[in-house]
């Protein structure tokens, strides 16, 4: 059970989601993936892609305009 | 009162219909609907379908022509419909107006979910890339005569079929952009 942090401030869509996708087929069942965004239209389809694929899925706004988007894999 | 007023926005954070309306961004399928009934609102106002970067054409022509540029010869200036539009001035474009309207509209609804955020740039490669894109956007929608709203959107919403061959066009310069995109940004 690890947490990973994945920096996707400052980026655009769709690479928050793609890089997402990619960093959690690296991680192992029960890790948690924290990525960062302030991008609001990845605050939207990155938790639609998680909830979708069945992962547990938490949006944290840390801050005005900035996010967390916490998916456990449970899968 | 005082107290109750300092805590008005801590109040209204929490308020379901602030949530709803402004904090939480609309369904595609609410916002596919709006922008359905404004492209009608604005054919039937203006009389011109919805577009939106003709609009950068016509304000870079303005900003040629202030420091002393002249457009006159240019063949996408020609017709008598483009020097009309030049000559009438920001006050009666309606164009210009609707495309300040999506920047000033962007900007207050992101200040109303109080969402609004300056962003780092990150590397080097943004910039080439943020850059690189907006020209070729921005000539590929000129040669085109429209981007994907005024010869994609708006061209299949007046059932021509330019706006089919646009969708084809783009739809496979999408899948190339998007290989591209994933090679180079990942």
């Amino acid at each position: 059970m690890k947490e990973v942090m994945l920096d996707c401030l400052g980026e655009a869509c769709p690479i928050p989601l793609v890089k997402a996708e990619n960093k959690l087929k690296e991680l192992e069942i029960g890790d948690m993936l924290i990525v960062q965004i302030d991008h609001s239209c990845a605050m939207k389809n990155v938790p639609e892609w998680a909830r979708k694929e069945g992962y547990n899925v938490e949006v944290e706004e840390v801050d005005d305009g900035e996010w967390e988007v916490i998916i456990e894999k449970t899968k | 009162m005082e107290k109750k007023n300092g805590k008005f926005f801590d109040r209204m954070k929490s308020n379901e219909y602030y949530i709803k309306w402004l904090k939480n961004p609309f369904t595609y399928i609410v916002a596919a609907v709006l922008l359905s009934l404004f492209q009608i609102v604005t054919l039937a106002v203006s009389k011109n379908p919805w577009g939106v970067s003709g609009v950068f054409a016509v304000w870079g022509a303005w900003i040629y022509e202030a420091v002393g540029g002249s457009v006159d010869k240019w063949y996408y200036f020609a017709s008598s419909g483009a020097q009309a539009t030049l000559e009438g001035g920001l006050l009666n474009h309606a164009d210009s107006w609707r495309n300040l309207g999506i920047i000033f509209g962007a900007l207050a609804a992101t200040l109303l979910a109080s969402g609004f955020k300056i962003k780092k740039i990150k590397s080097k490669k943004q910039v080439i890339a943020a850059a690189l894109g907006g020209l070729l956007m921005g000539y590929g929608a000129r040669i085109a005569f429209g981007c994907n709203i005024g010869a994609l959107y708006s061209g299949i919403a007046s059932l021509s079929l330019s706006g089919w061959v646009f969708a084809i066009g783009m739809f496979a310069g999408a899948v190339v952009g998007s290989k591209l995109l994933v090679k180079y940004f990942m």
